[in-house]
């Protein structure tokens, strides 16, 4: 016997009595959308109708097993009832399924992910295939919203507050065996049919079991809600949240009120509680915002949608020139994809050290994955002084000091050695790719990739088209990221192309807002709650004051004086003057003690004018903001930024602009153009050029058009 | 308006609150039936004349849940005809049981009130009650953090060293002791006794008399490890952006002592003491309650005690005396910056640094403090001031007649 639909269908097995809900939705994927939730509710109503049901397997006809909410959906809905009565009608469903009567398995075949992990956590019991390729998880505060069909009630009873609140908050979703070592899911099986036979197993083993919260004397995991230890816990792990996210994450916020005051009600209620809460945030500008960036837009560029194809095969040899922290790292990324990598220095001290950076992670990765696949990645690297070694090489990326004269010198040496077809890419953060290319024998060969720091974590790629760059470079050089695994955006040539100009607005406004007067610790905090990932004083001590006044020197060819502000000058005389120079020289804006930053200096506000006639945690918060949307506003005017897309993942990505804006075209969006240009147009007039909107934004206002459609 | 008089006021001793305390063994209501009982033996009035008592107690829970007040003036032999209420404005509700027996009979609408305050916190441990203050939601909508950090923060922004702190506690010990060698507290004390009348605590037990700056600056700030390791201190950061650090300068020396305790005050109008041939000892002049910010939460006796002073007329330098409850030390020290107040007219028998602060009851036991020494000094006028959770104060000034 069997039901047909295109959702999810169910087949009995007349020997074992035990029913197979086969989640099967269209086009090979198991969504999670109003009708998939109706489908879930009849067939459970139709299993309950069975004579002698024995249990239920939870399967998947396809290679994940359900990847969550339709995005599509619920990237559009604003209509706060609507979507309650959604949410609800699923939550109802898991509830059917999870108080059907007999027990219930989820066979976790694939990747259950959201509202998938969701339904098999209303399942009793959980086996998984054993494979890393096997992802588990709640990665809904990253997209800007709780859990909304149990997982916030779920979890905390299945393994704990404190465990369910650290993956919760994170949004972090666990490989199967990590999952399984921390309680997500009970057993784990080498292949997809035993994972079913295990699932059939334990149902045989458990007639009549129930979910263990619906059982009498039910305990929770220590400590118990509302116990003093619970307390405890409560406080410090909202501390510990508010401490990294300074209240610009209203998800993660809401979960752990789900999870506490959940665990106070009637299970039932508990879920209602917790659907009122994902509604709210559902339909705010924040969760469609980072819907749009961290699914929509990341989604289209991993696939490259959009961007040039080149018919040329992939690289084979990778050559990194410079083996620096940033050198090494590439050399490590570029051999755990495949490709053979030299790493060339032209000083063995440097190389060792490049080397040994290289050996740390390869003991991170024998760790994780056993030494064999770390020795396999380390035998694709070679560590080269001799220029011959290049010899060959498909692809190079140079890594060397930003000095122009030098990467020609560079240039010149390596390209006659390169294959014919090869690729020169300069990794430079900075200087124009069309003047590199000058140097060059073959400049529709040569091309910007930026990497950022550290490039074993960070996950974007900025490509740089010089004038000559051709079509089928950029094509090879987004295929080679696709396989090295960053997100790649795609812009024009210019002094600081797309993420340097954003990223030097900031971090320089940071000093000119100490110039100005303003509370440096006041400056730190305004740009946490701004949402910005690290404040602009701190990530200046990171990149050295010495960077911060060469890159304003070096951009006087290309931007005049633009640069030229009072903190620019505060920068230069903390180097020359006070020897400050950043967190390597021991001191910048902050004092270090061994290396460990200590606080901000107190001699900031002598080299400050001051006091200034507006300040204040808002006012700090949106000019930091704001001196970084009208930047990336006028990339976007120059031409050099393309797409809309790649405006927002090249900040956020690239640079940590606020995440929970969606990036900066999506925070002037949320304000609307009109206002956003007046309030432009005043800091332009009080503050400096640098804020006045570039044309396009008042071309936009004046035609009442914005960056994204809503919904 | 007529006023209300203060005809007696009558404390336990303090037993430390912990088990190994002289009043562990004690149950709150027996507690609090101890100076509920000595009101009338020691003032001769017809408890079938009371007509409320009106009880402060904080942590009403369990055994000292469910209307403490009614069973402890039931178990003190008061006739079941007295009706009883039990308060909780935190810290201040041994005073708000005060102020609100006095405004009862200001009105006129009571004629005797006994008001006071009870606290086991051997027995009932602080928090045991809960609450919605450390819920998740309420850290996110309002902002909440422990009190110690509170206190830490206003050392940090208002410039209170951990010297000074440390300073004002020796002082503090040393005048409680002084204070109990030469008998000061001995007209308001009433011994706790066991069932068969042996005494259980006839003095204060909680003093630390050998206390000196250098003892007390081996111990560790109580609230650092939470603030920084556990990242509490970054949560004032929604109000005072600009505190990049606190500075942890509140330990168990200079903090009020975890202690068990109960108060009881009669109230009663001119005529009523008059009908009964009781002569008042003082007036109560005036209150005042205020909310404050509650993150820095322990600043509310600064406004509450302008309120009072500005309601009767008088300045800061009018009033003789000063109670000001040492929740922490820089309590007392940000009231005596603010208000200008000296610090030898402010907690001259010590406070409850040395002596402990029964949470419920100190108000009461305050108030009976300060009324005893004015009459010991022959001065007028006294005010009694404690900070509250949550981020509150209260105060009440008294005048003898």
């Amino acid at each position: 016997m069997s039901t047909q639909d295109p959702y999810v269908r169910f087949e009995i097995c007349e020997q074992t009595r035990i029913g197979t809900l086969w989640l099967d939705g269209a086009g090979g994927v198991n969504k999670i959308d109003h009708a998939f939730g109706q489908a879930l509710l009849d067939r459970v109503g139709e299993l309950a109708e069975i004579e002698g049901l024995a249990g239920v397997v939870v399967a998947s006809a396809h290679r994940d097993w359900c990847v969550g909410a339709d995005l599509d959906y619920l990237y559009r809905e604003r209509d706060h009832e609507r979507l309650l009565g959604v949410v609800l009608a699923l939550t109802r469903a898991y509830r059917a399924l999870e108080t059907l009567g007999v027990p219930v398995v989820a066979a976790l075949t694939g990747s259950a992910l959201g509202g998938g992990f969701e339904l098999a956590l209303a399942c009793h019991h959980r086996v998984a295939l054993d494979s890393g390729r096997v992802k588990l998880g709640l990665p809904e505060v990253s997209l800007g919203v709780i859990p909304g069909a149990g997982g916030t009630q779920r979890l905390p009873r299945l393994i704990g507050f404190q465990a369910a609140l650290e993956l919760i908050s994170q949004g972090r979703v666990l490989p199967a065996p990590v999952a399984q070592a921390k309680g997500l899911v009970d057993a784990l099986e080498p292949t997809a049919e035993a994972v079913m036979e295990a699932a059939k197993a334990w149902i045989v083993a458990h007639p009549g079991h129930k979910a263990a919260w619906d059982r009498r004397g039910f305990t929770w995991p220590a400590p118990a809600p509302d116990s003093q230890d619970a307390r405890n816990l409560f406080m410090a792990g909202s501390a510990m949240l508010y401490k990294k996210t300074a209240g610009a994450y209203p998800a993660a916020e809401a979960a752990f009120t789900a999870a506490q005051e959940g665990a106070r009600l009637d299970f039932d209620r508990a879920l209602e509680l917790e659907a009122r809460l994902f509604v709210k945030l559902a339909a705010s500008d924040g969760a469609k915002d980072m819907i749009r960036t961290f699914f929509f837009h990341k989604n289209a560029a991993d696939k490259l949608e959009g961007l040039p194809h080149s018919e040329q095969p992939d690289f084979v040899k990778v050559a990194v020139l410079g083996a620096g922290m940033m050198g090494a790292g590439l050399a490590w990324i570029c051999a755990r994809a495949g490709y053979q990598v030299v790493l060339k220095d032209i000083a063995q001290p440097a190389l060792d050290r490049g080397m040994a950076h290289i050996g740390k992670q390869a003991a991170k990765l024998a760790r994780k994955q056993g030494p064999e696949q770390a020795d396999a990645v380390l035998a694709r690297i070679r560590p080269a002084l001799e220029l011959e070694a290049l010899r060959g090489a498909d692809l190079v990326i140079e890594a060397v000091f930003e000095d122009i004269g030098l990467k020609h010198r560079v240039i010149r040496e390596v390209e006659p050695l390169m294959a014919p077809d090869g690729v020169f890419a300069s990794n430079t953060s900075a200087l124009p790719i069309t003047d590199l290319a000058a140097g060059s024998g073959r400049p529709a060969q040569f091309v910007g990739l930026h990497f950022f720091s550290p490039v074993e974590v960070m996950p974007l790629l900025e490509v740089i088209e010089g004038r000559d760059t051709s079509s089928a470079t950029v094509g090879r050089c987004l295929a080679f990221g696709q396989r090295i695994r960053k997100t790649p955006i795609v812009v024009g040539d210019g002094f600081g192309f797309y993420t340097t100009r954003v990223f030097t607005a900031y971090v320089l406004e940071g000093a000119q807002l100490v110039a100005e007067g303003h509370d440096p610790a006041i400056i730190e905090w305004a740009a946490r709650v701004a949402g910005m990932a690290v404040p602009p004083l701190q990530v200046f001590d990171e990149i050295t004051l010495v960077l911060g006044k060469h890159v304003v020197a070096g951009s006087k060819p290309y931007l005049g004086d633009r640069l030229a502000l009072p903190g620019a000058d505060l920068v230069a005389r903390m180097v020359d003057e006070l020897g400050r120079t950043g967190r390597a020289g021991g001191a910048g804006f902050y004092d270090y003690t061994d290396g460990r930053r200590v606080g901000l200096w107190p001699g900031l506000a002598d080299l400050a004018d001051g006091p200034p006639t507006e300040t204040g945690v808002q006012y700090l918060a949106y000019r930091l903001l704001a001196v970084q949307a009208a930047e990336a506003a006028r990339v976007l005017d120059e031409g050099i930024l393309k797409r809309a897309r790649d405006a927002e993942l090249g900040a956020v990505l690239g640079l940590g602009f606020a995440p929970p804006s969606g990036g900066p075209l999506a925070w002037m969006d949320r304000q609307g153009l009109v206002a956003l240009v007046g309030r432009l147009d005043y800091l332009a007039g009080s503050c400096g050029d640098r804020y006045a909107p570039a044309p396009i934004l008042v071309d936009m206002a004046a035609r009442g058009e914005r960056f994204f459609p809503v919904g | 308006m007529p006023d209300a008089y203060i005809y007696d006021a009558v404390r336990t001793p303090r037993g430390r609150g912990r088990k190994d305390g002289s009043l562990y063994t004690v149950r709150p209501v027996e507690l609090l039936a101890a100076p509920l009982a000595a009101i009338p033996q020691r003032t001769g009035l017809d408890p079938a004349l009371i007509e409320d008592v009106v009880v402060g107690c904080v942590t009403q829970t369990g055994e000292q849940g469910a209307c403490v007040a009614r069973f402890g003036l039931l178990a003190a032999g008061y006739p079941e005809h007295v009706p009883g209420v039990t308060h909780n404005r935190f810290c201040g509700s041994g005073l708000e049981a005060i102020n609100h027996g006095a405004a009862m009979v200001a009105a006129g609408f009571q004629r005797w009130v006994v008001a006071g305050g009870v606290e086991s916190m051997s027995r009932v441990p602080m928090g045991a009650d809960g609450g919605a203050w450390w819920d998740t939601a309420t850290q996110w909508s309002v902002g909440a953090v422990p009190q110690g950090i509170s206190a830490d923060l206003i050392a940090t922004l208002h410039g209170f060293s951990r010297g000074d702190v440390d300073g004002f506690a020796v002082e503090s010990q040393q005048r409680a002791a002084r204070a109990q060698a030469t008998g000061a507290f001995q007209r308001g004390l009433v011994t706790v006794r066991d069932p068969s009348g042996l005494p259980l605590l006839e003095q204060d037990e909680y003093l630390r008399p050998d206390t000196t700056v250098e003892t007390l600056g081996k111990l560790k700030p109580a609230f650092e490890l939470m603030g920084t390791r556990f990242g509490l201190d970054a949560l004032v950061r929604r109000r005072y952006p600009q505190v990049e650090r606190i500075q942890h300068v509140h330990t168990a020396g200079n903090s009020s002592g975890i202690v068990d305790g109960a108060a009881a005050v009669l109230l009663g109008s001119l005529e009523a003491g008059q009908a009964a041939g009781l002569h008042p000892r003082a007036r109560i002049r005036s209150i005042g309650v205020v909310g404050s910010e509650p993150l820095i939460m322990l600043t509310g006796p600064v406004e509450a005690s302008r309120k009072a002073l500005a309601a009767a007329g008088m300045t800061p330098a009018d009033i003789d005396l000063y109670e000001v409850n040492e929740a922490f030390a820089v309590v007392p020290l940000y009231l005596m910056q603010q208000l200008g107040v000296p610090h030898d007219k402010i907690n001259v028998l010590g406070g409850a640094i040395a002596l402990g602060h029964p949470l419920g009851a100190t108000g009461a036991m305050l108030l009976g403090t300060v009324l005893d020494h004015l009459e010991d000094r022959g001065l007028a006028t006294g005010l009694v001031t404690l900070c509250i959770g949550g981020g509150m104060g209260i105060a009440t000034i008294i005048e003898r007649v």
